[in-house]
């Protein structure tokens, strides 16, 4: 092993080499598809299948509207869990743990029985004229289930790092708890909240197991790529893969960038 | 101010003293010092006055916690500027509040860029800004260094007293009380003792508030007896091969009682340079074992018998007596020097 450690680091320490050749051999593991994508895409012919612009509004737009409901919704739970402790909280703990560890495909089939139209929920909405299977309605609930327990737990992880003091600092300051709250405890929270964000992004975007089963239709990216597969080949999907990453990673590879130059103070 | 408080969770304890100019309340950890300043902050439900009742929002305290708590996210000027009303004017009145603490030169730097005492300060200037009617302080003392520490507290003071505002103050430095206006000591969850630091750092109330300002000279003795027309009372010391201690009388002390005496070093007297001038009230003789050369002072520690006693005397004296390590001197314990309570436990 001694051959291993013989580099210098800058501090004078003993800098080991094998670390970095294992590091560097998972390096490139991870870049290989990416790097066979680039080759083996046809780029000369270089085209969308009919119906593939029609799925990158699908998915842009829908979960968009996917996340802000689950920013509305998951933000005050994940609060509520960072910042109260009651008996049984365990439970509501074990609930989001169990909605994030199903597996999407379980997650589609159980919307399915609820929000189906046989469900007791979808033979309600029904009645009002509302479909919650294979409409606009039921790919944001599809994706809004796949993609808000990633947020609540980064949320409240995020919440939890504020420190107690500063936000009892700003009450003894004459703030009240909602100012205290928008004034300390979401500034300080905010890169958690980014990273919970940009998680939730990719979760809701790329949702195939649950939207598969409970909104085939409108069809997004990821079922389109699933059809583009089934009826044309392999070739016939690199062009929309191309556009999945495009529109899917500037926003969190921006967010985690940040996060991780600035640090957290 | 009169601080009159009581808390039943997390420790239950009750305090009422009165706050007057800078007060410092002394007690050691676990005595829920840091638990009755947020009590009167409101941050912990408790019963008293002031502001009993009232949301912490509501309550003109102006808190300074340990590590000061500045928010990390805003600059050192938005920091003061937290609590002052949305307007044109806030930047100016930060400025001018940072200036009364003189800190504008760094108004635009972010907290981790300043030093303990710089934060320190911005923490006050920021609680002034909510217009407090009393400054509550958690240990000021304990993050900074001690080269520097008396220096920056007694800045502190006087920038609170330019202020005019009370200001509580708890601690366990000793250091700390020499510098208050006002000294109240917690002892067993309860105040023992107040009073100016002159009388209480001088004569504390029991063996525990001696111990916790500091004192090092303290013992064991047993209550000989009392020669009432004399006024004194005898105590034996027997950890010092059992000689014998007067000092005034204490009629409350019965013969055979275990006591506890302390006497502050400076009152331990070497022998005079001009002989015979007052005769000896204790005379106490020990073996010189080690010296703390402290400049225009010294301090000696005496071996007598199993119990080691401290003395402070100018550094001339100690020269011209010339103590060195190993030597033996017979020293004189001042009767009205002499502190003594019964033994507790």
């Amino acid at each position: 092993m001694s051959a291993l450690v013989d580099v210098q680091a800058a501090d004078g320490l003993p800098r080991a080499r094998s670390p970095a050749l294992v590091g560097a051999l998972t390096l490139l593991l991870i870049a290989g598809p990416f790097i066979s994508l680039a080759f083996a895409t046809h780029w000369s012919t270089f085209h969308f299948a009919p119906g593939d612009m029609g799925s990158i509004g699908v998915s842009l737009g829908y979960s968009l509207i996917a996340l802000v409901l689950i920013i509305a919704l998951g933000t005050p739970l994940a609060w509520w869990l960072a910042r109260q402790s009651f008996p049984g909280k365990w439970m509501l703990e074990a609930l989001i743990l169990l909605a994030l560890l199903t597996p999407p495909l379980a997650m589609g089939i159980l919307l399915t029985t609820l929000y189906g139209p046989y469900g007791p929920v979808g033979g309600l909405v029904t009645d009002a004229g509302v479909e919650l299977t294979n409409s606009a309605p039921a790919f944001v609930l599809a994706q809004f289930y796949g993609a808000l327990p990633y947020y609540v737990v980064a949320a409240r992880a995020a919440f939890e790092g504020v420190p107690r003091e500063l936000e009892h600092i700003a009450l003894t300051l004459g703030k009240s708890p909602w100012q205290t709250f928008w004034l300390v405890s979401m500034p300080l929270a905010r890169l958690g909240l980014a990273a919970g964000i940009a998680l939730a992004w990719v979760r809701a975007l790329g949702e195939f197991g649950i939207v598969l089963i409970l909104a085939y239709y409108p069809q997004g990216i990821p079922v389109k790529l699933w059809v583009n597969l089934q009826d044309i080949g392999l070739s016939a999907v690199y062009p929309l893969l191309w556009v999945f990453f495009l529109v899917a990673m500037p926003l969190p590879l921006i967010l985690g960038l940040a996060s991780r130059r600035q640090g957290l103070f | 101010m009169r601080i009159d408080y009581s808390v039943d969770y997390p420790v239950r304890l009750q305090a009422s003293f009165e706050v007057e100019g800078f007060t410092v309340l002394l007690g050691q950890s676990g005595e829920g010092k840091t638990t009755l300043l947020r009590a009167i902050a409101g941050l912990l439900p408790a019963q008293g006055e002031p502001f009993g009742g009232l949301l912490p929002q509501h309550r003109a305290v102006g808190y300074l916690p340990q590590g000061y708590a500045l928010f990390p996210h805003l600059r050192a000027w938005e920091n003061v500027a937290f609590a002052l009303p949305r307007g044109p004017q806030r930047r100016a009145q930060a400025l001018e509040l940072l200036a009364r603490v003189r800190l504008v030169d760094v108004a635009d730097h972010y907290p981790t860029a300043l030093s303990g005492g710089q934060q320190q300060r911005v923490a006050l200037a920021r609680a002034l800004a909510r217009k407090p009617q009393l400054l509550l302080l958690d240990e000021p003392s304990s993050a900074l260094d001690a080269a520097t520490r008396d220096e920056v507290m007694a800045e502190l003071i006087s920038e609170m007293h330019e202020f005019g505002l009370p200001a509580l103050a708890v601690s366990h430095d000793p250091h700390l009380a020499a510098l208050a206006d006002r000294v109240a000591v917690m002892s067993g969850r309860r105040i023992v003792q107040h009073g100016s630091p002159d009388e209480v750092l001088s004569r504390p109330g029991s063996a525990a508030v001696a111990r916790l300002l500091g004192h090092r000279n303290l013992f064991a003795a047993r209550v000989a007896g009392h020669e009432t027309d004399a006024g004194i009372t005898l105590l034996q010391w027997e950890a010092a091969n059992g000689i014998t201690l007067r000092l005034p009388q204490q009629s409350e002390l019965a013969a055979g009682q275990l006591v506890q005496w302390m006497i502050a070093p400076t009152a331990v007297r070497l022998p005079s340079l001009k002989p015979d001038l007052h005769r000896s009230d204790n005379p106490v003789t020990g073996r010189v074992e080690s010296r703390l050369n402290l400049g225009v002072h010294f301090q000696v520690a005496l071996r007598c018998g199993t119990e080691r006693l401290w003395l402070a005397a100018p550094s001339n004296l100690v020269r011209h007596h010339g103590l060195e390590t190993g030597c033996e001197v017979t020293v004189d314990l001042r009767s009205d020097g002499l502190l003594c309570w019964p033994h507790l436990g």
